[in-house]
């Protein structure tokens, strides 16, 4: 037992509290798969002072540390290599509901779903919805920018965080807003800093009032190239709609086996789910351009779903489409790209072929409304031969996805998966600028470190802007 | 004064400032000049030539600009094609974007439609230590490095000089309404949403705003069955007159909110920002009343 | 992909049942999903007590990055409640339920149970010492000590005797099936024959809930099924099972296929969700026995929890009874019937046809209460944590009844109930039909 578990476990009692390197297994991943790696230990407060206590026991240590909520992410980015994790699912706490400002207070560990669940009495909810919204927590959330179905019409975290308290990895408590009052938008550099800043305290967020009425629609084609059109042609209308979501023939073949089989047409080789809510006067109209769109685009045809088990039930297929791939291969690399939207048609396309290419089976799943690519790659990770071509085969697609005006992440974050994609995406000096940004709230780097900007952009450029 | 008419051009202007220690104060129209503190500066580097629209992509419903680019030209070339980027600035259109960016000016319309941080894709810009900047992106959503592009929002330009911006825009409702509204009974309440809680307003475009000869300012937009819905609704609670929408051109100019400039926080984590953009305070100095 | 650990199998593990269940681990995409519907992991709050964490425990297991005698690594696959709540919530179908039991079956070799779950278990195995003891639990309820001693004790010591005390019913009011239709108003002959049904008596069904076993013979009969014994007929083996001795479970499973095959029976009523869970699992668990594998499908092929009898029956409403006070009534869904044999919608079908009784949800009905077979014994501390947000939400809906289907359950519950001195009651969905059809014929 080291001298930093002592202090910890005074701080937070020794059941919370892991060092043993079996007690450590179960940490040693993410939600990403084929990742793992191994925490020097794992400590876990119960309270808000608890929090800021294991901070400062951890700065004054000199100890780095991986912050971690429900272990829900997408990029490897709560992995601690050899480093602490400090798990912050215990601080699950809503500490208040304002109906009346539309807000709520929570701790970091407050899962998305359940704050949704305890708004609804006022008829609130929390809008943004990634697909793990069951299980993710809000603290993640915002260290991910995290995004989801409804975020087209909404907007993704940072559009309804409205302040934050942080710990600092100097131990230093703050008060984050969104400047508005006079003060640079802190809040909005730190949203979606995938933990390399700090660890959220509480954080006030921004509910938003149920809709009078919501219509789902389900559109299945015989060409994804009609679907992505379809979809290009609902965004130029002038539509606004709750969400617009693209599924293949792969990823429907994998949810109709699934425990949340939605109904889907398995001879389809697109559906899109889209949704349009809203006061009632007026919708039906909106849901009714969204179908003739839809048909002329080439819809073998459209379901329309008005009552809520029958759009719960189109939705869960969509929202557990990942996990569902599961069952089609024992490993799985799940990617997100955002492309412009006029993109979509050609570079589904050219995905396709880049996965025939490699003898690769690609499943797409992804918020066509966004342009946010999933291409999802089933795999054995014990066949060399296989996972090399994965590799290269996501290379591919993601060069692509960058020529055509992209991104490497729309939602997932950067965190281990994505590092290497960063240089290809941005110049020597921009790294170097947030690098500067991230030391404004860690000059120590000991956040994550290792995460996000790749160490050696920030070394290089630091020596030169110091010569400057 | 400089005068660049491009973005390597203002890179060179700040290199050259950096080199030789001189501040710079930076102005798009020269029309925010007294809205916070006076500003120390020899020179004025204006971006009121950096004009033009880079790329327009209406299915994208994106659109790239030099910061110099006036709010009007946004607005006339985006209404052609059923569009707009909702900024609605407090002020005029002769403002320019870059500008409207770096003060984050929001407008009466920011909790419906959205303030410049949340319809900024992405920027470049030249930060106060000769970094040529090139932050997020034209795809309307991008969580790929630590965001620059939220940091230069709303900095007063003291982090950074924006010289060019991507726009997430939307499109125009069908039919957008304005309407004077009095509510029935005496008196207006003291919260407008409130008394407009029990009429169902299309969520497209809606908000409410200021008083104007004891009625409230209201804008609708959306298709036009709704629309007409909404009017019925109203109609039924409380008194409804009909107005052009330039009735909204003299509530951004005159119910302007004082500047958040002049009391601005300089917190510890403000200071630290400052100092890794701009640590040798050449960019606007003393406009947010910072200590020399 | 950097970084993924190969999937080598560990000389010592090579043939263990884990090994051969490997597949169904490798379905786990650890995206989490199966957390929030974990009790262990709620009231534990550490990832090595949810399913995620045990899954990749299993894994580590089989890799030999832990040792398979590691006592703390066993104690999280000790606390597991077995619920298979996880399975419900989750996308790539991990079969949980079936790698718990191959891991506990594989640790036993290594780690011997613990003591008292070893004399639970050799208790359930046989019939004679089971009857004994049970026999004497009755008359500790009978006597009324069992209330007493939920009173007197501390709280630790004090549960044990509340679940008893719960199991205390008042007395039967038996009447008979066709009395039930002519109050109806119906020809006995319109009720159409649905064939023969024989009860699973059960072990503690029988002799803690002896009136339960009746009334599910009675409501069956009403709603035209006709019952006939299986004699020979013992426990179940889902303890033995869950608790890793699967050698004891296979040979209690021959005992029961036998002896139902004599019955004749065209389905086997199962009214304790445990049991139904089990019984339907027997294909399963004789499947490498040439002798027996087959009678094994077949068997499994005809168990019917007793509510999907009731529902696909309708079931026959019974008639109002004018002077009994309308009652609230909730329903607590057993995990074994919910996660594991996913039948929801027919107990609700049944307790909608209750004619005095308004239905209301219980919010997160659908967690497990704690019980988990003898989890509740062997873990006091755990089943009780994760009992008490249960008996929060029960309060809360101010129901007079809450209503479930597993005798587990409805002793923690109804334990739970007694000790925090609440009104409400623990009910079989089956008692309370039994209850409204006796009214009909014979008005309170």
């Amino acid at each position: 037992m080291t001298a930093l578990a002592t202090t910890l476990e005074r701080i937070v009692g020794p059941t919370h509290v892991l060092s043993r390197p079996a007690a450590l297994l179960a940490y040693r991943s993410d939600a990403l798969p084929g990742h793992r790696l191994m925490p020097s230990l794992a400590v876990m407060p119960g309270t808000r002072e608890e929090l800021v206590a294991v901070v400062r026991a951890l700065a004054a240590d000199g100890t780095p540390f991986v912050a971690r909520g429900a272990g829900t992410g997408l990029s490897g980015g709560a992995l601690a290599d050899g480093i602490v994790l400090l798990g912050l699912h215990r601080l699950r706490r809503i500490l208040a509901i304002d109906p009346a400002a539309r807000t709520a207070t929570v701790e970091p560990g407050v899962v998305n779903a359940t704050l949704t669940r305890a708004a609804a009495v006022h008829g609130l909810h929390y809008a943004p919805d990634p697909s793990s919204q069951t299980a993710c927590t809000i603290g993640g959330n915002i260290a991910e920018n995290a995004g989801g179905p409804h975020c087209l019409k909404y907007g993704v975290t940072l559009n309804h965080v409205r302040r934050a308290t942080v710990v600092l990895p100097s131990g230093e408590v703050v008060e984050l807003d969104r400047g508005d009052d006079g003060g640079y938008d802190l809040l909005g550099a730190f949203v979606g800093s995938e933990g390399c800043f700090g660890v959220v305290v509480d954080a006030t967020v921004q509910l938003t009032p149920d809709p009078q009425q919501v219509i789902t629609l389900l559109a299945d084609f015989l060409r994804v190239r009609d679907a992505a059109t379809a979809t290009s042609r609902i965004i130029a209308a002038g539509i606004v709609p709750a969400a617009l979501e693209l599924m293949d023939q792969a990823t429907i073949e994998a949810v109709e086996s699934s425990v949340y089989a939605a109904g889907y047409p398995r001879d389809a080789a697109a559906v899109l789910l889209a949704e349009v809510d809203g006061p009632s006067i007026g919708l039906a109209d909106d849901a009714r351009a969204i179908e003739q769109l839809c048909r002329e685009a080439g819809a073998r045809g459209v379901r329309v779903a008005t009552d809520a088990g029958e759009r719960a039930r189109l939705w869960q297929g969509r929202k557990k489409a990942f996990g569902a791939m599961g069952r089609v291969a024992p490993h799985l690399v799940v990617q997100d790209a955002v492309v412009p939207r006029t993109a979509l048609a050609d570079l589904l396309e050219e995905i396709q072929a880049i996965g025939a290419a490699h003898r690769l089976r690609v499943c797409n799943v992804f918020h066509a409304g966004d342009g946010n690519l999933h291409p999802n790659i089933p795999y054995d990770a014990d066949d060399p031969d296989e996972s090399a071509r994965v590799h290269r085969a996501m290379g591919e697609i993601m060069a692509r996805c960058i020529a055509a005006g992209g991104t490497i992440t729309g939602e997932h974050g950067v965190g281990l998966d994505k590092l290497a994609y960063m240089e290809s995406l941005f110049t020597a000096e921009t790294l170097d600028a947030m690098c500067a940004l991230r030391a404004v709230f860690d000059p120590e780097r000991r956040a994550n470190p290792g995460k996000v900007v790749p160490v050696r952009s920030c070394r290089e450029w630091h020596a030169t802007a110091a010569a400057r | 004064m400089i005068r660049p008419r491009t973005t390597t051009e203002v890179l060179e202007a700040v290199r050259a400032a950096v080199r030789d220690g001189r501040a710079l104060r930076i102005v798009g129209a020269a029309r925010w000049n007294d809205a916070g503190h006076p500003v120390r500066a020899p020179e004025t580097l204006s971006l009121a030539e950096l004009t033009g629209v880079v790329s327009y992509r209406p299915d994208d419903l994106t659109m790239t600009v030099e910061a110099g680019t006036t709010l009007a030209e946004l607005d006339a070339t985006t209404r052609a094609r059923g569009q707009w980027c909702p900024l609605l600035a407090w002020g005029d259109d002769h403002g320019t974007v870059g500008a409207t960016l770096a003060t984050a000016t929001s407008g009466p319309f920011a909790d419906a439609l959205g303030r410049p941080r949340d319809l900024t894709l992405g920027l470049e810009a030249i930060d106060g230590t000769g970094r040529h900047i090139v932050a997020g992106g034209r795809v309307v959503k991008n969580v790929a490095g630590f965001d620059l592009t939220r940091a230069l929002v709303g900095a007063w330009g003291t982090l950074g000089i924006i010289t060019r911006v991507h726009l997430r825009l939307r499109p125009r409702p069908a039919v957008d309404a304005t309407f004077a509204f009095t509510p029935r009974g005496a008196g207006l309440p003291p919260m407008p949403i409130a008394a407009l809680a029990q009429v169902p307003l299309p969520s497209a475009v809606a908000a409410t705003l200021g008083v104007a000869d004891a009625a409230w300012l209201l804008r609708v937009g959306a298709n036009a069955s709704a629309v007409a819905a909404a009017r019925a609704a109203l109609d039924g609670a409380g008194r409804v007159v009909e107005l052009d929408a330039a009735a909204w051109d003299l509530v951004r100019r005159d119910s302007a909110p004082p500047s958040p400039a002049r009391q601005w926080r300089w917190d510890p984590l403000s200071l630290r920002l400052r100092d890794r953009f701009d640590p040798q305070r050449l960019l606007n100095p003393g406009l947010l009343g910072e200590a020399p | 992909m950097s970084g993924h650990t190969g999937s080598g199998v560990h000389p010592t593990l090579a043939r263990s049942p884990l090994a051969m269940a490997r597949a169904g681990l490798d379905r786990c995409v650890h995206c989490g999903f199966c957390l929030p519907a974990c009790p262990t992991y709620l009231a534990l709050e550490d990832e090595n007590d949810s399913p995620r964490g045990r899954l990749l425990l299993m894994g580590a297991l089989l890799e030999g990055q832990v040792r398979v005698d590691d006592a703390e690594t066993g104690r999280h696959f000790d606390q597991c409640l077995g619920c298979r709540g996880c399975e419900s919530a989750c996308p790539s179908g991990v079969p949980y339920g079936e790698l718990i039991e191959a891991t506990r079956t594989t640790l036993a070799v290594h780690r011997p149970l613990p003591v008292v779950a070893r004399a639970i278990l050799s208790v359930f195995a046989e019939l004679w010492l089971l009857r004994g003891l049970l026999g004497a639990a009755r008359l500790v309820r009978g006597s009324g000590l069992a209330r007493l001693a939920a009173r007197l004790l501390p709280r630790r010591l004090a549960m044990p005797f509340a679940m008893l005390a719960s199991t205390a019913r008042p007395a039967p009011r038996p009447y008979d099936a066709t009395q039930v239709r002519t109050a109806a108003g119906t020809d006995s002959h319109a009720m159409p024959d649905r064939g023969r049904a024989a009860l699973l008596t059960g072990c503690v069904m029988e002799s803690l809930f002896t009136e339960t076993n009746r009334a599910t013979e009675r409501t069956l009969s009403v709603n035209g099924w006709r019952m006939c014994a299986a004699d020979e007929q013992g426990c179940c083996g889902a303890l033995h099972a869950h608790a890793g001795d699967r050698e004891t479970a296979r040979s209690l499973a021959r005992r029961n296929i036998a002896a139902f095959a004599a019955s004749g029976a065209d389905v086997i009523v199962m009214n304790s969700a445990g049991c139904g869970a089990m019984c339907r699992e027997y294909g399963h668990l004789l499947a490498d026995d040439p002798q027996w594998a087959a009678r094994a499908a077949a068997f499994a092929e005809k168990v019917r929890d007793v509510s999907e009898l009731l529902a696909e029956a309708g079931p026959r409403p019974p008639a109002a009874s004018p002077g009994h006070a309308r009652e609230t009534i909730t329903y607590d869904a057993p995990c074994h019937l919910q996660h594991a044999q996913r039948i929801t919608a027919p107990p609700l079908r049944v307790l909608a046809a209750l004619p005095d009784a308004q239905l209301v949800p219980l919010q997160d009905s659908d967690q497990c209460c704690g019980s988990a077979g003898i989890f509740n014994l062997l873990r006091p501390e755990v089943a009780e944590r994760v009992l008490a947000p249960k008996l929060q939400h029960i309060a809360a809906t101010g129901a007079a009844v809450v209503a479930t289907g597993n005798p587990g359950c409805l002793m923690q519950i109804g334990g739970g109930l007694e000790l925090s001195g609440a009104a409400c009651r623990a009910r079989h969905p089956v008692e309370l039909l039994d209850a409204a059809y006796a009214r009909a014929v014979r008005p309170d």
